[in-house]
């Protein structure tokens, strides 16, 4: 119901137009008989600060003011609003203007009374701004790839929520992307009161948070109102600001109370991808990943802003010429600055195989500690006797395995194959393999359609006292033993 | 027919911009069909709808309604596609979505530069409407070869009915097919005669178990092998998991009749590998399983060559020659024989090893040692004894 008025006047501006606030005295039990008028808002604007569960509203409403005291009431039941953080600014006649004082009834906590004086008579621009949490924004995505999976067209969009208990019509909407980091902001409000952030306790710190907040986002430039021209898709304005971005929907959106509202973000026709097949534990669970990889720079047609956290949506295209789709998965994106590369997870393949195999198992180099003694003898060297008290200390154990990849795609695969290989290890084969990291062997090949691959290598582990160090090394070599 | 529970509508009171309030009392909707219908059923977590609908738009913004009860669809996952199927399409655009609060819907509001009916394809995962697959097995009476079918059953209990619609299983043709709400329905994929077979027989104490374990007698199970290769006229696509009904033809010619041997659940099985179908325990093969030796030698101090020989008698009471595959895990060996350690098993086969041939090398690695054995058929009433003997030493190996 996108349009509704309620009759909640939330929040809600009074200017009052008796004697009742001259003195301030808005309390006095002789002033039952009020007259007031409500102005309108003109204008409001969201800055939606997700990481935070906080909205910064700025509305402007016009005020007409007479020469002297001017009360005016503003209130706002029913709503998520953070009355600290309520401000009246004059956007005309300032010079004229000043709030003279401010009062917060004792008996209707979520209102208050600003006293304007004002050498200004008539009408002149107010801007009302505070803090509002329950309304939020979230990012999507719907990826479809080509049939033949060389490119993909790629859809964002993104989804304002409304749970303030106010309705917001005609509202410039503004989505900050990123975490915000406010340490710079307290500690500059910190030395205002006399501290340093450092002597800051934690409740100080998120006292100081809306705040901050509020600065850091007061510093964004309001993007220019477009008038839309014609029934288009509505760009959003993607604006860099220091360490974070701001999406800014063009024009104007009714975001009522309770009301979720997804609205295009950009949309790419054909992102390059490359389709890879991954085994890294760590990363994917001890399975073989099926990925897309692309990438968010203008080359693939994206790249004009970061790519918020969002899920993720991906389909396939069956065929180049129908429109049927096979759905791949769904996953959580997160956050992608230009230029970086991002992957799909589509799970693993039905059609690709993947088999880990333990041929044999041996042990060599068997080395025994005499009883009693730090006396180390080796099994197996000629005229050396080993006392049979004597126990096992150190051994070089042998493993020889085979990784099986089958591919029964109608493509060639590509597949990459990252393995930990703990320990004082060697990692000897004669695949192309490369170490990643001190305990980490990479390997990894094309496979044509129908192909089966068997991976073999053989992994040798000091064990005992015999290992020496943490480390793989890798050497060329046939598995198996060598004896 | 149940009415539909998802329901496309297009308001024509409030066409332009701006939106009308939505509490206006006089409204005119059109409701779009369903044109085609397409159910995806080839992921194997995910049931995915696709639903084409002639829109009628105006030109400038309107607004669909979506609309859904009772079913399971997954409103996250709707998507709104324009199908191009004329020279000159009307420029139709998403500009949002709206979903209303406490309600299963959601408002595509759509902007058309001119007045005209567009294509549009729903497309959206659907809970509820599920698939298997499930065989059928006809062995011919010599046990060389079998009819395989193999079917997909389709289960809607998402609540919805769809008319005509195409569902695709994942693999074969497309059906077009109506399916109703609570309707199951089995659909034959593909049907492949003259599936060579192998019938194995195997004894393994530590996967079967035993039939007579105060006898020291093995269970021995016996198996349809069927190798999805192309060779078999298979090996196109891998043959998914589901329940395999066997029969056997009674007699040889094309008159016989069919007895039922038993049904399996047949794991996945990609290109390239076998499926084994059990069929029942064999009773005219006996296999008496015995530890005839066990020896440690010292290598030095606490390091041992464990050996242990296993002794095995075999009768084929059948009147024609079999052969028997024989399968020792080793780890479930090490423990029943207490000679488990912290250290893998370094096994090797022993000088007392009595096989005619080496161990069969596709069902032997680390973890497991298999041979095949040859028995003749039993002449007149008695059936020869064949006695193999297996010796494993487990080297380098301490407590």
């Amino acid at each position: 119901m996108p349009n509704t008025h309620r009759n909640k006047l939330l929040p809600c501006l009074i200017v009052f137009l008796g004697a009742l606030g001259v003195l301030g005295g808005s309390t006095s039990a002789a002033n039952n008989i009020d007259l007031s008028t409500v102005p309108d808002r003109d204008t409001v604007q969201l800055t939606i600060y997700n990481s935070e569960d906080l909205t910064l509203v700025r509305e402007t409403r016009k005020v007409v003011f007479r020469e002297g005291n001017n009360p005016l009431q503003f209130s706002w039941a029913g709503t998520l609003i953070d009355p600290t953080s309520v401000q009246l600014r004059f956007l005309s006649h300032a010079d004229k203007l000043d709030v003279l004082d401010t009062t917060f009834p004792h008996d209707r906590p979520q209102e208050l009374t600003w006293n304007v004086g004002s050498e200004h008579a008539g009408e002149a621009t107010i801007e009302i701004s505070y803090f509002t949490s329950g309304v939020t924004w979230s990012a999507d995505y719907v990826v479809i790839a080509d049939a033949d999976e060389s490119s993909a067209a790629v859809e964002g969009h993104v989804t304002v929520h409304n749970r303030s208990g106010e309705d917001y019509d005609d509202a410039q909407v503004r989505l900050v992307v990123g975490t915000i980091n406010l340490v710079e902001q307290i500690a500059e409000l910190a030395r205002q009161q006399g501290k340093s952030f450092e002597q800051l306790r934690e409740n100080e710190v998120q006292t100081l948070r809306p705040r901050a907040a509020r600065m850091m986002l007061g510093r964004a430039e309001a993007a220019s109102d477009l008038a839309p021209s014609a029934p288009a898709p509505k760009q959003i304005v993607k604006q860099g600001l220091s360490e974070y971005f701001i999406f800014t929907i063009e024009g104007t959106e009714d975001i009522p109370n309770q009301m979720r509202k997804r609205l295009p973000s950009f949309a790419a026709d054909a992102v390059p991808l490359r389709v890879q097949y991954r085994y890294r534990p760590r990363q994917y669970g001890d399975r073989l990943a099926r990925l897309y990889l692309m990438t968010n720079d203008a080359a693939s047609d994206l790249g004009t802003s970061p790519l918020p956290d969002g899920q993720a949506r991906v389909f396939r295209r069956k065929s180049a010429d129908a429109p049927g789709l096979s759905f791949l998965a769904r996953q959580s994106i997160r956050y992608i600055p230009v230029g970086e590369d991002f992957e799909l997870d589509l799970g693993t393949d039905p059609d690709v195989g993947f088999e880990l195999i333990t041929k044999r198992i041996y042990r060599e180099n068997v080395w025994l500690r005499l009883r009693g003694a730090n006396v180390f003898r080796r099994v197996g060297q000629p005229g050396v006797a080993i006392d049979d008290r004597s126990t096992v200390a150190g051994w070089d154990q042998h493993a020889v395995i085979v990784r099986r990849v089958r591919n029964d795609t109608p493509r060639k695969i590509d597949v990459e194959i990252r393995q930990a290989v703990p320990g004082d290890a060697t990692f000897i084969s004669r695949l192309d393999a490369t170490r990643f990291d001190n305990q980490t062997v990479v390997y990894g090949g094309t496979l044509e359609p129908g192909q089966r691959y068997d991976a073999m290598y053989e992994i040798v582990t000091r064990q005992g006292r015999n290992a020496k160090q943490s480390r793989v090394e890798i050497v060329a070599g046939d598995p198996g033993p060598r004896k | 027919m149940k009415p539909s529970a998802i329901l496309v509508a297009v308001l024509l009171a409030l066409l332009t911009l701006p939106p009308a309030p939505a509490e206006a009392r006089i409204k005119l909707i059109t409701l779009p069909v369903r044109e085609r219908v397409e159910v995806q059923l080839d992921h194997p977590d995910f049931t995915l709808v696709e639903e084409e609908r002639v829109v009628p738009l105006v030109a400038g913004v309107n607004q669909v309604d979506f609309s859904w009860a009772n079913t399971q669809i997954d409103p996250s996952t709707i998507i709104f596609r324009l199908v191009e199927d004329d020279d000159d399409p009307a420029e139709v655009n998403v500009l949002s979505v709206t979903y209303p609060p406490n309600e299963n819907a959601l408002v595509w509001q759509v902007a058309s530069d001119r007045s005209a009916s567009a294509r549009v394809r729903i497309s959206y995962l659907l809970g509820g409407l599920t698939k298997d697959f499930n065989y059928r097995a006809v062995a011919e009476h010599d046990e060389s070869a079998l009819t395989l079918s193999q079917y997909v059953r389709v289960r809607n209990f998402a609540g919805e009915a769809y008319a005509d619609t195409e569902i695709f299983a994942g693999l074969g043709a497309t059906f077009l097919k109506p399916i109703g709400v609570n309707q199951t329905k089995q659909m034959l994929v593909q049907r492949l005669a003259d599936v060579p077979v192998t019938k194995t027989y195997t004894a393994d104490l530590h996967r079967f178990g035993w039939l007579d374990a105060a006898q020291y007698k093995l269970r021995v199970p016996m198996h349809y092998r069927i190798d999805n290769t192309a060779e078999n006229g298979l090996g196109n696509e891998a043959l998914p998991a589901g329940k395999v009904r066997i029969f056997q033809r009674d007699a040889p010619g094309s008159d016989a009749t069919t007895a039922f041997l038993g049904e399996d659940l047949a794991d996945h099985t990609p290109v390239g590998n076998h499926a084994d179908l059990f069929l029942g325990v064999a009773q005219d093969i006996v296999v008496k399983r015995t530890v005839e030796a066990r020896k440690d030698d010292r290598v030095a101090g606490n390091l041992f060559h464990r050996r242990v020989t296993l002794k095995y008698e075999i009768e084929n009471f059948k009147d024609t020659p079999v052969t028997l595959n024989l399968a020792e895990q080793i780890e479930p060996l090490r423990q029943e024989l207490g000679l488990a350690s912290n250290q893998p098993a370094e096994w090797a086969l022993g000088d007392a090893t009595t096989f005619p041939a080496g161990p069969l090398a596709d069902e032997t690695d680390q973890t497991v040692v298999t041979h095949s054995i040859d028995l003749p058929a039993r002449s007149g009433d008695e059936a020869e004894t064949v006695t193999v003997f297996l010796e494993l030493v487990f080297r380098n190996q301490w407590n």
